[in-house]
């Protein structure tokens, strides 16, 4: 699959002279050892978060929606907002791990093992919004579509949110498996290397008893492209289905044809974001600067202000669709609800833009795009601009829509409402430091695959093979 | 060699291992043997661990399951004859409150009433209601009523009350006893009081009503020689003209006028004619706001307009009127109505004799007696005079009287000189109370014995000479209570109780028990002959009133006036929650009076431009407003804020009747804040010339700089945004401009859809569905709101609360827009003057939309479409998503956002999350008025308005028993049952001669559906608003000639 000849203008994918060995070293070093104090912290703070979510919810099962400040207008908020925004950051994990690979881009081995396993956690992390925001949750199951004896009486097949629970429980399935097949052949590695029974034993069972035969390994890689396969097209599918949530409905504001592409841009814009934020912090912790390297980062940072000049079309978009279509509302939705300053949620709009639209543009310089503070900053921007995006989409598309006595009073959130939102950032952490202690971060077998052809080493044996010049090239083939 | 076949070596060696398992059967020991070291600590061998699993599980399962409470409904153990459980019966009986009498039906289901209707056969009401009518049901199951007579606050027993009463009556010697009553209705009641007064010389009986109208009983009295008042014939009015008179929602008998106006408003498509109504007043009010034309001007200037208007009328010219835009409007208003003597009426609100003798010269002149004003009845509703009131206060300071009998009269609430009338009670050594709750005076009185609510009590009304309304119980007393006239006869040492004397009184007039029946079962007796009457004019008043009223001071500061809310009036319906929570139509606030500026006060008070777009904003979307100090009259008041068009700028209005005492109940009271529920303000009230006015002078305002929420309901106002103007929200024209183009409207519509194929192809080509999908053979349900009649009072929405077990949610969920009502009424200004704009009310229900957005949303199809057009919800398979709500074009649909009800599976989730008014609700006796027939919502679903089907299922019921086809005289719904003005028409679509298919086909070119280019399909038609102005007419016209221009060109 690597087998590909690489310019050498390239710059390596693996930096300092790695062998196979150092390789595994490197990147097993966290898991073998026992955890350093900042990951005991981060773990804790993680825990207090999660268990700040899990009293937040409880609050809104036991006692209403009411613990939100949700009205007769804005029936959806932060709930719904921080459900698009982390299905959005679960975008990249799949688009990295599968869309690159099919397009043979070797600098995602680098990173996708823990783009997938944020894109799980992400995943996971948006499922508690759309189930905790319903009023009578211990009813949720009424949602599948199970034979029963009442009728029997199905779901509705022409509701958005009935699409989403498919798309996302898909979308869901296939990223988890795709990720732990890419699992496997590291945990034979780590089960090999065990130094003690248990270790041994877990890793093992997880391995599913991989001897690293050719056999193996040939089915270990039709597996991944096939599950490449399924996954490019769930990639769009996925936020294009969330996108329906509002694109099929009758509110101006959410009315729009335009929604499924912006919703995707807007996604992958929102999870390259994350994954920058993720992975600028784990190279630096364990130390694996020499596999996530600057390259790296760059390919991101193109990726992100690609995306982020596409939502930024999207935007402008929509607001020429406002006047053009010369309908009244959607006009009175885009040009004062949202885009005039002084409306209620006028700073949220301009929030949004500044952070999607105009800050990103700094990574047109090549210098900004490899500068690692800038980038870690920016991808905390971007994802702020992103949850703007969807609270702008939300909540001004609700606050005034048809009639104007239904006009709804300030909305803001309240503890309850925020500690859910900080409860799946626990969640999601709490998770992100299970996997980085418990499982590699980087895939070990897949950057064996690239070290012979881009790493350090390789490239600089190259540079060393005598090459002939032009002139007598061109005479030799002459002949 | 032996023949002994062995099995194993043990048997072959016999070994002991081998003789004991032959033996033993059971080889292993038992498992549950228990050891030495005791039950505890016993092993578990395998065996028992099912037997664990089982008991725990058990055991869990008994311990943890969501055990719901356990009611019990206890069958009647002998059946009573007429009592079918699940039947309800309405009985005919009478509203009384504080002497405003309406016939009404009261709904009785299972032996307790739930429903109270308007009687149909009342020629006065003509089965309408009002918002107090409809929650008085309410009132019955109050948890703050009184449930025992007192003395001394103790508990006591009606006998020794009785003997106590006796030997201190007969301990009062010479000093007179006072029976101090609001209006007493009742031909009964009046004969009960006075062989009272007959046992005990020279007592007396003084009528007090908080908001009295002494001021036309006088002037009457001055001009006709007779001190009542007339009725007023609204409908016979081509002309109609009130100064400051709320007669559409608070002044003297808002459902008969509503009646009466609405007929005048109802237009006839082909003979388009209609009544005009033209306003004056200071503080925006429910009739102003329906006026064709409003003027605004200060409270002092009342004197002087109608004053002038006399003099213009008669030709002369005005004088005493400053402003020239008032000026002007009196000149029109008088050559109107001038141009329509014998078709006028003028009336004022205001409670100044000379006024009001002004405006009977003005009706005289007018030729109105025996046309628009009729003397042949008079009303008997109001009888207080305020100085008869003052001077018992006067003789109680002065200790001349004895004993104070009170009932139905609160005065240390609502007199102005609260403290005069305490220091008085002080000095009187008898007080009793005949109140039915702890109310600020029945605190003072030593003796309480509370009488029946009037759902629980015999008795009879007179509402207007020779109109007569019975009351008869619909329920058991609840609690320890006795009526009024029962302890009045008891006291006055008579034999008979209160019912004896009332059958007695009526068999002797209606022929005996059969007629006595007869009235029971109608509740109503109403005069044979009913031909209008006149009365002589004496105009010898008229000039010293006119030069009264010349030499008022002219009043250049701020002026405050004092007015009542359409719910709460002058206090009678603060315990009401229903009430409490049913925005105020005018304001669409709830639970607060506040203070009401106009605009261009906000401006200099307040610093709000509400031209500017953000400050009007920031004005509306936080519900904290700004609190202001309010000084006159040495008292100072701090409320907050609310900016209402339609409020003369050098005018403050504030409601009466809130800031009551703790003891009336949670709802008028703020536990948590340890404040009533807004400010009294009858203190700024003041005795001018003999009566009690409402108008205070000499007002001083500063903004405090503190801000307190005010729960409204809508907060922003106008339809026709900068964006443009929502035609298809709301449609109204004037009537020139539909003489002159009826089918502007039809028109309008028409270029709506124009891109789905215009009207007639609409249905059709607007959706990629077949069309068959919209065919309803059978019935298809449908409602039509008239907007011309609809007056915005507030009647429908109390209506669908009671009918619908509608939560109430409080005031600190209002707020946070969490309100239930299922159906609302949304209130738009129009027109470009921001100070004085045209109101315009939409009553707001589901729209039950044939092609409905909530609909295909729902991920577990809790909503769909039944056959016959309802939109339906499915409350337990709701989960709660909101998705509908949110895609409701109209949000009407209500989510439960807490357990307001306390139907919810999870056990005490309400404590700290309602307030105490919700929780009150919840209350076993408060949860008596619920309706059987309809499910109580639980936490985390979505209700709303369902076209009252449990009534449509046994309209459907009660034909296919009697197997005939269902008409329309078998179903009305809530809120079109309760319409004071019957602007609400429903029925089957499919019925040619259905009332809804008829009052569609008759209006075809104001028929509209509100934002109809969206293609929901809705079954709720409204007709347009209608105005009959005149300045409009000129534009009508000029569109007109620009037309016939083109034209030519």
């Amino acid at each position: 699959m690597h087998l590909k000849y690489e310019s050498q203008l390239r710059e390596p994918l693996v930096n300092g002279n790695k062998d196979y060995h150092q390789v595994t070293e490197d990147i097993l070093r966290p898991i073998e050892a026992k955890p350093t104090k900042l990951w005991y912290l981060g773990f804790y703070i993680a825990v207090c978060l999660l268990m700040f979510g899990v009293y937040s919810v409880y609050r809104e099962v036991t006692y209403g929606i009411g613990q939100w400040n949700l009205n007769k207008t804005i029936g959806w908020g932060w709930d719904i907002t921080n459900f698009v925004w982390w299905v959005g950051i679960g975008h990249a994990g799949t688009l990295i791990s599968a869309v690159l690979l099919l397009f043979r881009q070797g600098w995602r081995t680098g990173v996708n093992r823990a783009a997938e396993a944020m894109t799980i956690f992400a995943v996971m992390c948006a499922g508690q919004f759309p189930i905790f925001h319903m009023g009578r949750v211990w009813m949720a199951f009424f949602v599948m579509p199970y034979p029963n004896s009442r009728g029997p009486l199905w779901v509705n097949f022409n509701s958005p949110l009935l699409w989403d629970v498919f798309a996302i429980s898909t979308y869901f399935t296939v990223s988890l498996l795709f990720w732990y097949s890419g699992l496997i052949p590291d945990f034979a590695t780590i089960r090999d290397r065990a130094t003690t029974k248990l270790r041994q034993k877990l890793y093992g069972t997880a391995a599913f008893g991989w001897t690293g035969s050719t056999k193996h390994w040939q089915r270990h890689e039709s597996l991944s492209l096939v599950l490449a396969g399924l996954s490019t097209p769930l990639v769009l599918s996925v936020h294009t289905i969330v996108s329906f949530d509002f694109a099929t409905s009758v509110i101006p504001g959410w009315h729009t044809t335009i929604f499924p592409p912006y919703f995707v841009a807007g996604a992958i814009f929102s999870g390259f974001a994350m994954v920058q934020s993720l992975l600028l912090i784990v190279r630096k912790v364990f130390d694996l600067e020499d596999y996530i390297t600057l390259g790296h980062i760059e390919a991101m940072n193109k990726v992100i202000v690609l995306t982020g000049s596409v939502v930024g079309i999207a935007y402008l978009t929509e607001l020429f669709m406002g006047w053009y279509s010369q309908n009244k509302y959607e006009g009175y939705t885009f040009w004062y609800s949202r885009a005039y300053l002084f409306s209620p949620y006028g700073w949220s709009y301009w929030g949004m833009m500044a952070c999607n639209v105009i800050s990103p543009q700094i990574f047109w310089f090549r210098k900004m795009r490899r500068n690692v503070y800038v980038t870690f900053f920016m991808s905390i921007i971007v994802n702020i601009g992103m949850w703007f995006e969807r609270f702008v989409i939300i909540v001004t598309s609700l606050y005034r829509d048809y009639l104007p006595s239904s006009w709804s009073v300030y909305y803001s959130p309240t503890t309850w409402e925020i500690g859910f939102y900080l409860g799946t950032f626990g969640l999601f952490f709490t998770c992100f430091f299970l996997f980085s202690k418990y499982f590699p971060v980087i895939a070990v077998a897949e950057i064996k695959y690239v070290l012979k052809i881009t790493g350090d080493n390789y490239k600089e044996q190259m540079s060393k093979v005598e090459v002939l010049p032009t002139e007598e090239f061109a005479h030799e083939y002459a002949h | 060699m032996s023949k002994h076949h062995w099995q194993s070596f043990g048997e072959l060696n016999n070994s002991d291992a081998y003789k004991q398992s032959v033996n033993d059967e059971f080889q292993e020991q038992l498992p549950t043997e228990v050891d030495d070291k005791g039950f505890l600590e016993a092993k578990h061998p395998r065996r028992d661990f099912l037997k664990f699993l089982g008991f725990s599980t058990a055991a869990a399962a008994v311990a943890a399951s969501c055990e719901m409470p356990v009611k019990k409904a206890i069958p009647f153990a002998n059946k009573p004859e007429d009592i079918v459980p699940g039947n309800s019966v309405n009985y005919a009986t009478t509203y009384i409150q504080d002497g405003d009498a309406v016939s009404v039906l009261a709904k009785v289901r299972d032996g307790r009433p739930i429903k109270i209707e308007g009687n149909d056969l009342s020629p006065i009401t003509k089965g309408g209601t009002s918002a107090r009518v409809q929650a008085s049901v309410l009132d019955l199951y109050d948890t703050a009523r009184l449930r025992f007579p007192t003395i001394d606050g103790n508990e006591a027993k009606l006998e020794d009350i009785d003997k106590a009463v006796a030997s201190a009556i007969a301990g009062l010697g010479s000093a007179p006893i006072t029976i101090l009553t609001s209006t007493i209705v009742s031909p009964t009641t009046k004969d009960v009081i006075a062989q009272f007064i007959a046992k005990h010389p020279g007592s007396k009986h003084v009528v007090y009503d908080a908001v009295s109208y002494s001021g036309i009983l006088l002037a009457n009295e001055a001009t006709y020689g007779k001190k009542a008042i007339p009725s007023y014939r609204f409908d016979n009015a081509k002309i109609i003209v009130s100064l400051s008179a709320d007669f559409l929602g608070t002044w003297l008998s808002p459902i008969e006028f509503s009646k009466q106006y609405a007929i005048g408003k109802k237009l006839d498509e082909k003979k388009p004619e209609m009544s005009k109504h033209i306003h004056f007043e200071s503080v925006a009010s429910l009739t102003g706001s329906n006026a064709d034309e409003r003027f605004l001007h200060r409270p002092s200037e009342t004197g002087a307009i109608a004053v002038a208007l006399l003099a213009a009328i008669s030709g002369q010219s005005i004088s005493g009127i400053a402003d020239a835009k008032l000026k002007e409007a009196i000149e029109k208003t008088a050559k109107e109505l001038s141009a329509k003597k014998g078709e006028a009426l003028v009336v004022a609100g205001s409670n100044d004799k000379n006024i009001q003798i002004v405006v009977n010269a003005i009706n005289e002149a007018l030729q109105a007696g025996g046309k628009t004003i009729d003397w042949s009845a008079t009303y008997n509703t109001k009888a207080g005079i305020d100085a008869d009131f003052a001077k018992l206060v006067d003789d109680m300071n002065a200790g001349s009287v004895g004993g104070l009998l009170i009932f139905g009269a609160n005065p240390v609430y609502s007199w102005f000189e609260s403290k005069k009338f305490v220091d008085g009670l002080t000095k009187v050594k008898l007080t009793v109370s005949f109140n039915g709750k702890a109310d600020e005076t029945t605190q003072l009185c030593k003796y309480v014995v509370p009488s029946h609510h009037y759902l629980e009590s015999w008795g009879d009304a007179e509402i207007k000479t020779g109109y007569f309304s019975l009351l008869q119980p619909t329920i058991n007393p609840l609690f320890k209570t006795r009526q009024f006239q029962d302890s009045l006869l008891s006291w006055s040492g008579s034999n008979s109780d209160y019912l004896t004397l009332l059958k007695g009184y009526w068999s002797s007039k209606v022929g005996g028990e059969t007629g006595w029946d007869k009235a029971l079962q109608d509740g109503v007796i109403n005069p044979a002959n009913t031909t209008l009457a006149g009365a002589t004019f004496g105009s010898a008043s008229v000039s010293a009133a006119t030069a009264a009223i010349g030499s008022y001071k002219k009043v250049t500061t701020t002026e405050l006036y004092l007015y009542q809310k359409v719910a709460i009036g002058a206090g009678e319906g603060t315990a009401n929650p229903w009430l409490q929570e049913m925005p105020d139509p005018v304001t669409k606030a709830t639970w607060d009076n506040y203070l009401v500026v106009s605009p261009a006060m906000a401006k200099t008070l307040l610093k709000i431009d509400l031209t500017n777009n953000g400050q009007a904003d920031a004005y509306e979307v936080k519900p904290p407003k700004h609190v202001v100090s309010i000084t006159a009259n040495g008292v100072t008041v701090k409320l907050p804020t609310l900016i209402i068009p339609g409020t003369h700028p050098d005018t403050v209005g504030i409601a009466l009747g809130y800031g009551r005492a703790k003891e009336l109940g949670k709802s008028v009271f703020n536990d948590e804040a340890g404040i009533p529920v807004g400010s009294n303000v009858f203190p700024y009230a003041s005795l001018v010339n003999g009566t009690v006015s409402f108008s205070v002078n000499e007002v001083k305002l500063a903004d405090t700089g503190d801000k307190f929420p005010v729960a409204l309901t809508q907060t922003h106002n106008i339809y026709n945004t900068a964006q443009g103007n929502r035609t298809e929200v709301m449609k109204e024209l004037t009537l020139a401009e539909y003489k002159a183009h009826p089918t502007e409207i039809l028109e309008e519509r028409e270029a709506e859809v124009k891109p789905y194929g215009g009207l007639a192809n609409y249905q059709a080509q607007g959706t990629i569905y077949p069309n068959s999908m919209n065919d309803r053979p059978g019935i298809k349900w449908g409602l039509n709101v008239d907007l011309n009649t609809c007056t915005g009072c507030g009647a429908c929405v109390v209506a669908c609360t009671a009918e619908n077990n509608v939560a109430i949610v409080g005031k600190p969920e209002v707020l946070r827009g969490h309100e239930m009502q299922w159906l609302r009424i949304d209130r738009y200004y129009s027109g470009s003057d921001l100070e004085n704009p045209k109101v315009v009310f939409q009553p707001l229900m589901c729209q039950h939309c044939d092609n409905a957005p909530c609909e295909n949303v729902c991920p577990v199809a809790a909503t769909n479409h039944s056959s016959e057009g309802l939109n339906q919800m499915t409350y337990n398979r709701c989960i709660g998503t909101r998705y509908c709500a949110n895609n409701c074009p109209y949000k009407v649909r209500r989510f439960n956002w807490a357990d307001y009800t306390g139907a919810d599976s999870f056990q005490d989730n309400q404590e700290g999350i309602v307030n105490d008014v919700v929780l009150n609700m919840s209350d076993d006796l408060t949860r008596m008025v619920l309706n059987p027939d309809v499910t109580v919502r639980s936490r985390g679903v979505i209700e709303k308005c369902s076209f009252c089907v449990q009534r449509l299922q046994s309209a459907k019921l009660t034909a296919k028993k009697e197997s005939r086809p269902m008409v329309d005289s078998d179903i009305k719904v809530a809120c079109q049952q309760a319409c004071p003005t019957n602007a609400i028409s429903f029925g089957n679509v499919n019925d040619k001669k259905s009332l809804i298919t008829v009052t569609r086909q008759d209006n075809p070119n104001r028929l509209f559906l509100s934002l109809e280019q969206l293609h929901v399909l809705p079954n709720v038609t409204y007709l347009a608003k209608v105005r009959n102005i005149e300045e409009e007419e000129k534009a009508a016209e000029k569109k007109e000639e620009k037309k016939s221009e083109k034209k030519e060109a």
